[in-house]
């Protein structure tokens, strides 16, 4: 029946928050935001890159056979014409019009001597330059009757995965932008416990503000009060966070049709357990002290800014970011990564660059669990001795040192 | 069987006796008035019943050993801190707080339907509570105090913002809970209220018993030997036994000698042929009595 109570708290801590239209308002944001960050970047993209086409006269005849381009999957990256000239005056004439952006001259004795001209108004994009260069290598290889299999290797090079020595992780060399995960991880980790944390501290300082507490806590614990409240933000958190997810999965799918490398993307299932181990049990323990400060404040406002100080240190891992990717196993990395509020971004970001050896990641959790108990019973404390003092602050000293009345 | 047994607690905060040592009981199918200036200890002898704050020492047993948490929800408050959520439909508010009784949802429904229909709030159901009027407000904390049908029921000035109508109806009701076998504790300065409500009541200052015991018998412990009496035409200017007649509005006050009883008083007048309207044996008001044994309580102090 305590298990009921507890799941009505929950129930009304929950339907308070996400029934409400600035819930909502908050949840559609950061997605809004993303595609239209996404769409600007789209838009830039396409209107910077130049398509005109690019004309070359062939003193050599090295190019009298030219291949067909393929067609090119990346936007930011179109296809770009190459138009073969008998002149230099025909070529002049219409890089003066506008019809081609520049002109290549090769040399009569082209490959044998490499000095190439290349004739512009305004400087064009390095990428036409690089598709040029693949155009002629791809054509002087075809007239050479080489397989068409070895010619894309020589091009484009090897994929590299790099294995860590006991084979528990492994980096794809196209995989490179994953160093961004524990970046976006853990902004996203910040910003869901914050929002969390504050409907928190909102509400407990509200349950003083307006003298419910007294019917309440002849109704149930302050322990059951507490876990009620705490387990139902800590939902509406979550609540975000898997909405922001499946956005962010179909955003990834949307994306994948435009930049075919993230086509690739996926995190591996023990990194994903790891992540979860440690930001669960640090998530209750902010939840919990957000509550414990929210007991001893009488203003919603005061209680807000003492909480701003909580998002600092869990930030500090950012800014050292450098000094933890150089040596992500070094003694920098393994305070921060120990260190309750500074310890879920960084175990994210050294997880990402390096192998973190396992009693390391099981203290860490240990840590945080350890932590996040003792935060919710301070919390109850803290709820309990404060009560019923309104108007009045609470100090640490006083919730460390009073015995419960 | 006493359903609350209050035995020598006392609570000290800082320096201040809230409490000390006080003993009462609270028996079943009573309206127990909890009376005494304010500052007296009421609200902290209220919070150590309900376990909001533990007593420095002594032992209180409620329904029959000390609190748990079932015991809650057999327990409806009314705090003197009044308060609801504010910024939720009053309906939900009021389900809500009835699901932390002990109640399922659909019973608290109804039974919160039921009671917002006799309160006039069924049509505000779906207002914000702080939308609400102050007495509106009242109505609702009497629900929420009232809704899960508890064996007990503690109330904090319960007739405070509410109209006359609804004060008769609140009276009813808590008359009607005590007549189903209900222990009701009223704290009130409405000294009126507990005149017509209350069997019992404990007076207390500064943490202290004053007075305890039944209404009936207290008041007549205080009665002087006066009697009031409204005849249809004026008294004679003397009466055998009475010492001292006082004319007041229309009605008399005797004041008897030391030796009269009001019964041979009364036989006199009828057999002097005076038509009477009233005859009363004065009870003193319990406003009296509470004044003059709080400042004699403060008297004694000084001494």
């Amino acid at each position: 029946m305590f298990k009921s109570k507890i799941w009505q708290i929950v129930k009304y801590e929950y339907t308070r928050h996400v029934f409400r239209r600035r819930f909502l308002f908050s949840l559609l944001s950061l997605p809004f935001a993303v595609i239209v960050m996404i769409g600007a970047t789209l838009l830039i993209g396409r209107v910077s890159t130049n398509t005109t086409p690019v004309g070359y006269i062939d003193l050599s005849g090295a190019l009298a056979n030219p291949v067909e381009q393929a067609p090119s999957d990346d936007i930011f990256d179109p296809v770009i014409e190459f138009r073969p000239y008998q002149n230099r005056d025909q070529a002049r004439a219409d890089l003066e019009s506008g019809a081609i952006q520049a002109y290549y001259v090769l040399p009569e004795d082209y490959p044998q001597d490499p000095n190439t001209e290349l004739l512009y108004q305004e400087e064009p994009d390095s990428s036409m330059q690089y598709q040029f260069a693949d155009f002629v290598r791809n054509t002087l290889l075809s007239s050479e009757d080489v397989d068409p299999q070895l010619v894309t290797r020589l091009t484009d090079g090897s994929l590299i995965t790099i294995y860590s020595l006991d084979g528990s992780r492994q980096m794809r060399q196209d995989q490179w932008y994953q160093i961004f995960t524990p970046f976006i991880a853990g902004i996203m980790f910040i910003i869901v416990v914050m929002t969390s944390g504050g409907y928190l501290l909102q509400a407990v300082v509200e349950e003083k503000e307006n003298r419910t507490m007294e019917i309440v806590i002849t109704s149930v614990t302050p322990g059951q009060l507490m876990t009620g409240k705490i387990i139902g933000d800590i939902a509406v958190g979550l609540t975000q966070l898997i909405v922001w997810l499946i956005f962010g999965w179909i955003g990834l799918k949307v994306a994948g049709n435009f930049f075919p490398f993230l086509q690739s993307f996926s995190l591996p299932s023990g990194y994903i357990a790891g992540i979860l181990l440690i930001l669960l049990p640090a998530f209750v323990m902010i939840a919990a002290l957000m509550a414990a400060i929210g007991s001893t404040m009488t203003e919603v406002r005061e209680a807000q800014q003492i909480s701003g100080l909580f998002s600092l240190p869990m930030t500090i891992p950012f800014y050292l970011t450098s000094s933890i990717m150089m040596n992500p196993n070094g003694p920098v990395a393994m305070f921060f990564s120990f260190f309750p509020l500074t310890s879920p971004i960084t175990t994210l970001m050294r997880m990402s660059l390096t192998v973190v050896p396992t009693w390391q990641i099981a203290l860490n959790i240990g840590i945080l669990f350890v932590c996040a108990v003792f935060a919710i019973w301070f919390a109850g404390r803290a709820f309990r001795l404060g009560m019923l003092q309104y108007g009045k602050k609470l100090s640490l000293k006083d919730v460390l040192r009073k015995r419960a009345e | 069987m006493s359903i609350i047994h209050v035995n020598n607690i006392s609570k000290q905060f800082g320096r201040t006796k809230a409490v000390d040592n006080l003993s009462f009981e609270v028996r079943p199918g009573e309206i127990f008035g909890l009376l005494g200036p304010n500052g007296a200890g009421k609200t902290t002898s209220i919070r150590m019943i309900l376990d909001i704050f533990k007593p420095d020492s002594g032992e209180i047993s409620i329904l029959g050993g000390p609190m748990t948490e079932e015991k809650k929800n057999e327990i409806g408050y009314l705090p003197e801190e009044r308060g609801l959520y504010q910024d939720i439909p009053l309906e939900r508010c009021l389900v809500f707080l009835a699901s932390l009784k002990g109640m399922d949802e659909a019973s608290a429904e109804n039974k919160i339907e039921e009671y917002m229909k006799q309160f006039d709030l069924y049509e505000y159901r779906d207002k914000k509570v702080k939308e609400l009027s102050k007495g509106m407000q009242q109505k609702a904390q009497l629900i929420t105090a009232l809704v899960h049908d508890p064996s007990l029921i503690i109330i904090d000035e319960p007739f405070t913002s509410l109209d006359p109508v609804n004060t008769e109806m609140v009276k009813d009701l808590l008359e009607q809970k005590r007549d189903e076998g209900k222990a009701i504790i009223m704290s009130t300065h409405q000294m009126n209220q507990v005149e017509e409500l209350c069997d019992r009541i404990l007076l207390i200052d500064r943490g202290q018993r004053v007075l305890y015991g039944a209404l009936q018998e207290i008041q007549s412990e205080f009665a002087s030997r006066d009697i009031l009496v409204t005849p249809l035409a004026p008294l004679p200017d003397s009466l055998p036994g009475v010492s001292e007649i006082n004319k007041l509005n229309g009605r008399y006050r005797l004041v008897l000698e030391d030796a009269a009883e009001p019964n041979h008083v009364l036989k006199d007048l009828i057999n002097q042929g005076i038509e009477l309207t009233e005859f009363e044996i004065a009870v003193p008001p319990l406003t009296d009595i509470f004044i003059s044994v709080v400042k004699a309580q403060e008297e004694g102090d000084h001494v």
